[in-house]
């Protein structure tokens, strides 16, 4: 199953809930992925989709069902606790910490969980709390910083266990902007830097799209799409198209393309109208064309629309919806 | 994984903690002496009422009791209601993540609940003997493994209540009625039967002969010692049975970090 350059290999992960009817609901549905050492991953999905349990499974916090777990060639679930020596994580941001002791207090206790408690391992903390502005802050009680001195206190903690992987549940939930962007970039840097495996779970697509290589979406429980960022990216880019039309759209244009190209818009403006389409076909533009020609519209523009990971995002987790 | 570097992030943490949290720890002991000083004057107003001179024997195992269910109070109510602050708080699934195991972080958690409970407890005991007159021998020798061995049954139950709360969440109910049923193991008198098998009666028991009759440890009939030693391996075990089947139950309905 394993290979030396895999950090984490999962494999038809699957994990039921029954809820208060005793129905079963499959949080996880026969997940499989694998993460290369040193990759930045990103896991997207909606509220439900099986994220935070999926890496609940991966650490032992939750019990699977199913499935096959692997860390850097190990099996999970034989070699598990000593396995955690690999893997840290922030699964409840700013929950994570104690409130009543400083961040360096923190720092230093959950890393000594992990054995980091050299000298060096103490040098590095500091430079972690540099890098992520905290060191004004180093002395003083959690409960006193703002939610988002919090959260980057909690992920310095988990990177100051110094394991070769770490998770990041939702690391920027609650940020406002300005920390969003500083953390994203710390992170990025961290990744360039030391070469560790991240594993980032986000709502947040900026996050996903700016911090990560790969992502891996999950609907329902289940892996929808594993692709590069850049190369989804891409296939979307030259999917999706926008056509202005000189004056506004005939009788008959809006049923016309919904009924030929699904998820096709039409909005009306003063300067005409404006459709935006998704063509999933090469030869779909010359179809739109003929549609456009016999309903004697007048083209004023095409243009590919700029897209980005939200967009692509909503399109497959629809698409998904649609066909299940 | 070095456990040192564990059991001294664990010291760290309680020492940090007791610092923060004084107010706390010394209203709580203050409590319980008031509550030790209203059993006193009860005491002493029965016996100036029934105009009996039995007092000075039962009021020397009352502190001897008192004694004892203060330190397995602390013990019980550190372990099964850490738990439940840890999993309120967010802080248990950190815990988890550590590569030696729950299970060890727990028992560095209790090793150095004992340390940092010790020394505020022993004051207590003097306040007792002072308010009361009443000097009992505190022999350190006999008295810490004495109280070692009966804080494993308190320990026993700590660890069952502690994996029922990580299933079922609020137990604080039951928590409270264990304290009322801790008093009534202290207060049994060991030659009922099986009152030796239930939890600290036994170790009580050997702790007053230390604390009022003077007997050292190694004087103390050996059969007795194995007994309270094996009731209280035996509770402990059951204790950290059950704690392992409530984990897994927590686990299997993914409850580990809920509240």
């Amino acid at each position: 199953m394993s290979t030396s350059a895999s950090a984490l290999e999962v494999e038809s992960l699957t994990k039921v809930f029954k809820d208060r009817g005793g129905i079963a609901v499959r949080a996880v549905d026969g997940v499989c992925f694998k993460v290369k050492q040193g990759e930045v991953l990103g896991l997207l999905g909606p509220n439900g989709a099986g994220k935070t349990t999926s890496i609940k499974c991966i650490l032992g916090l939750m019990r699977p069902d199913s499935g096959r777990i692997a860390l850097f060639g190990q099996d999970a679930q034989a070699a598990y606790p000593r396995i955690l020596a690999k893997a840290s994580a922030v699964l409840e941001g700013s929950r994570n910490l104690y409130w009543r002791m400083s961040v360096w207090e923190n720092v230093t206790f959950f890393a000594a969980l992990h054995g980091a408690a050299s000298p060096e391992d103490r040098q590095y903390f500091g430079r972690l709390l540099k890098l992520f502005a905290l060191e004004d802050k180093r002395d003083t009680e959690v409960r006193k910083l703002s939610q988002g001195m919090k959260q980057k206190a909690s992920v310095v903690c988990a990177l100051a266990r110094r394991t070769p992987l770490v998770f990041l549940d939702e690391p920027t939930l609650g940020l406002d902007v300005e920390t969003s962007l500083e953390l994203r970039s710390v992170l990025k840097q961290l990744a360039r830097e030391e070469g560790r495996t991240f594993v980032v779970s986000s709502h947040d697509m900026h996050v996903i799209q700016d911090v990560c290589g790969r992502v891996v979406i999950m609907s329902s429980g289940r892996v929808v799409v594993d692709d590069q960022v850049s190369h989804l990216m891409s296939l979307f880019r030259t999917k999706a198209y926008r056509i202005g039309l000189r004056g506004p759209s005939p009788d008959g244009l809006h049923a016309r393309l919904a009924q030929e190209f699904a998820g096709a818009t039409v909005t009306e403006a003063e300067a005409g109208a404006e459709i935006k389409v998704n063509l999933s076909e090469d030869n779909d533009i010359y179809r739109l064309m003929d549609v456009l020609r016999s309903m004697d519209s007048v083209i004023d523009q095409i243009s590919r629309e700029e897209v980005d990971l939200e967009k692509v995002y909503l399109e497959i987790v629809r698409e998904e919806r649609a066909r299940s | 994984m070095k456990l040192g570097n564990v059991l001294a992030a664990v010291f760290r943490r309680d020492w940090t903690m007791m610092k923060r949290y004084m107010v706390n720890s010394v209203s709580s002991l203050m409590s319980i002496y008031m509550v030790f000083m209203l059993i006193f004057m009860g005491l002493q107003s029965v016996s100036r009422y029934a105009s009996t001179s039995g007092l000075d024997g039962s009021l020397e195992g009352t502190i001897v009791g008192f004694f004892v269910w203060t330190f397995t109070i602390y013990a019980f109510s550190n372990l099964s209601w850490n738990l439940t602050n840890e999993a309120q708080t967010g802080t248990l699934e950190q815990l988890y993540l550590a590569p030696c195991g729950f299970k060890w972080v727990g028992a560095c958690t209790i090793v150095s609940d004992f340390v940092f409970s010790f020394v505020p407890i022993m004051l207590l005991l003097v306040a007792m003997m002072a308010t009361t007159g009443k000097w009992l021998r505190v022999d350190l020798i006999s008295l810490v493994p004495l109280l070692l061995i009966t804080l494993l049954g308190g320990h026993g139950v700590g660890f069952a209540l502690g994996g029922l709360a990580l299933v079922f969440k609020r137990i604080q109910a039951l928590f409270q009625i264990v304290q009322f049923v801790f008093i009534g193991l202290l207060v049994i008198p060991i030659h009922v039967p099986v009152a030796k098998y239930l939890p600290l009666a036994m170790g009580n028991y050997l702790i007053r002969r230390t604390m009022v009759d003077g007997v050292r440890l190694w004087r103390l009939p050996p059969a007795d010692v194995l007994i309270a030693v094996a009731v209280g391996a035996a509770y402990l075990a059951v204790g950290i049975a059950i704690f392992s089947w409530c984990e897994r139950v927590a686990k299997n309905r993914g409850l580990l970090g809920h509240y």
